[in-house]
């Protein structure tokens, strides 16, 4: 592109400046790979290991003995919440995009403010409106809740890929008799197949990792997901690090596994959402 | 009162011509609007509910609660007894609350000042041509994909005074002597919680400022060079300007997510030593859910909403494009 490009030497600075960040990047997650297998002993003992040191898989055996319901649970919720947030931003973002609508500016509108809305915000009200109508301690209830970070993304998403299908798609199923339901379920939706992807991946990620609402919403009964179980591990006075360590790998898991299958999705959502808005 | 859209089968032009064409035939288009007018109400419902019930009525029904004097006993029920200004009173006076706010602006000023600064200089490291460009870049995002939570007790472990990485790699390179604080001395630990928070939140800037600066055209870039622009010219006068749409809105995003804070400093330090971490979302926490006080929570709650809430027109104002149509902005 230019000069500077041409020199091997700057080639070989970029490279090493790109690990540099890298490793500041990754180090956390390689720590905590690292920790899961370290012994209660070499975690108490004041000295941190760079590579493991006497590795063991005791917290492992700890961790799916007392975390495997957790995991069960966030994989419900992560499930539930892509769910969710399909049933809902799927049909809504279609009307938003190929119908004519009055409220479309007013609704577009109000999905940038809803993700603008800080979670305790809603948390704080939901967990006593949940109280009145009995969704306090139940999966309906933190899926709900959790929809909220993923229904307003979902739709706007959606929404920017739908403008990108041509009308005329449409039209041809109209034309051949289709009602606006089939046209919908039979040529829309199949046709937003990866957008579809996407979203659910993120509304899964948003299940999977929330902690405030399953710390609020669930007020300490029943229903635990990992990220709960994480923090429960937390004592005020010494902390089983090696049981934080291996749940946390757990927790790390859909993250490490989408990222290898669906990189292509997440790096499209994460530009698609942010500046799209 | 039939304006026809054009995505509806027929254009606006065909309607005014059929007029002509007796009554039986504009009947048939009145049908076809109204049919497309009602497929897509009811395509919205869902979104209209859930919208209605997840973020209006909790948004109403917080604003009701910062008038009421609740206690453990109201919980089940959907009032309390007004209490006028009372809970904004308690704010106003409560040291904790102002330090909460106080921490609230510094953490976030702080964090957008680390993450901008860092995030762009590895956004334009990026757009350079290297081995290993690619993998880098989908790699950078690995901190965004975690459950903040669990970033929240990753830093907690790596910041601990003994055996902790951050101290062990600054004794053993030899930069202090001591081991440091960094979670349990007071004017250490919002300094911690900004770093992590830092950490968390540059592969966001650094992904939207890269597709920025992509999406430059190459034949600006190379005017600039003709020019004879040296590249710190280029970038601020050339490049800056061009992907400043893209700056604010990340800035302003930033700042979104950056007030929210919670899971993380949860993680971390809980909101101590002493409240020295305290922010408005972990304050508000303790307030409702570990003091039942949420009334007062509540009222935290608005002065938090209000602060997000300022961002709110020049985000609509900045994505307006989005509004009416597929504004692109590649990626």
């Amino acid at each position: 592109m230019n000069r500077l490009q041409r020199s091997p030497a700057l080639r070989l600075l970029c490279t090493l400046a790109a690990l540099a960040a890298l490793v500041v990047v990754l180090f956390p997650v390689y720590a905590v790979i690292v920790g899961s297998f370290e012994s209660t002993q070499t975690l108490f003992s004041g000295t941190f290991y760079w590579l493991p040191h006497l590795p063991t898989l005791a917290n492992y055996r700890t961790v799916i003995q007392a975390q495997s319901g957790n995991v069960l649970t966030s994989l419900i919720v992560g499930l539930g919440t892509a769910v969710l947030a399909l049933v809902v931003a799927v049909p809504a973002a279609y009307a938003l995009s190929k119908y004519r609508l009055r409220v479309t500016v007013v609704l577009v509108s109000s999905l940038l403010v809803c993700q603008i809305v800080p979670s305790i915000v809603l948390a704080t009200s939901l967990f006593i409106v949940f109280h009145w109508v009995h969704l306090v301690n139940s999966y309906p209830g933190l899926i709900i809740a959790d929809g909220t970070y993923a229904v307003p993304f979902s739709i706007l998403v959606l929404r920017a890929f739908f403008f990108s299908l041509p009308n005329e798609v449409m039209q041809a199923a109209r034309v051949d008799g289709a009602s606006e339901w089939q046209t919908f379920r039979r040529i829309v939706v199949p046709l937003a197949r990866s957008a579809v992807v996407t979203v659910a991946v993120f509304a899964f990620l948003n299940g999977w990792g929330d902690f405030i609402f399953a710390l609020t919403v669930l007020s300490g009964s029943g229903i635990e997901p990992i990220t709960l179980g994480i923090y429960t591990y937390l004592g005020n006075y010494s902390t089983d690090w090696g049981a934080v360590m291996a749940s946390a790998a757990f927790a790390m898991v859909p993250a490490g596994v989408l990222l290898v299958v669906a990189q292509r999705y997440i790096a499209t959502g994460l530009t698609a959402g942010s500046v799209k808005g | 009162m039939a304006r026809v859209g054009t995505e509806l089968h027929e254009a606006p032009g065909d309607l005014a011509r059929s007029r002509g064409h007796g009554a039986a035939r504009e009947v048939r288009h009145l049908t076809a609007w109204r049919r497309h007018q009602l497929a897509g109400w009811l395509f919205l419902t869902p979104a209209i509910a859930y919208i209605l019930f997840a973020f209006v009525l909790p948004i109403i029904y917080n604003v009701m609660m910062s008038f009421e004097q609740t206690s453990p006993a109201t919980i089940g029920s959907l009032t309390a007894p007004f209490a006028g200004l009372a809970n904004y009173r308690f704010i106003l006076g409560d040291p904790t609350s102002r330090a909460a706010i106080v921490h609230t602006f510094e953490f976030t000023a702080g964090s957008l000042f680390g993450q901008f600064v860092i995030g762009f200089a590895l956004a334009l490291l990026f757009t350079l041509r290297f081995p290993g460009r690619t993998i880098g870049r989908s790699l950078i995002i690995v901190p965004w994909l975690l459950p903040l939570i669990v970033t929240g007790v990753i830093f907690k472990f790596l910041f601990q005074v003994e055996g902790g990485a951050v101290n062990q790699l600054l004794m053993n390179v030899g930069l202090v002597h001591h081991a440091i604080d960094w979670l349990d001395d007071p004017h250490l630990a919002l300094w911690t919680i900004l770093i992590a928070n830092i950490w968390l939140g540059v592969p966001f800037f650094t992904l939207l400022l890269y597709s920025a600066l992509q999406d430059v055209p190459l034949e600006v870039k190379e005017a600039a060079l003709m020019d004879g622009a040296g590249p710190w010219q280029r970038l601020r006068m050339v490049i800056v300007p061009i992907i400043m749409p893209v700056i604010e809105v990340t800035l302003l995003l930033g700042f979104v997510f950056t007030v929210k804070v919670f899971d993380l400093v949860v993680g971390l330090t809980g909101g101590g030593p002493a409240n020295a971490t305290q922010l408005i979302t972990t304050w508000s926490y303790n307030l409702s859910f570990q003091q039942f006080s949420f009334g007062e929570g509540a009222a935290l709650n608005n002065v938090l909403l209000v602060l997000a809430l300022i961002c709110a027109p020049l985000y609509l104002l900045l994505s307006r494009g989005s509004l009416r149509s597929s504004a692109g902005t590649g990626s």
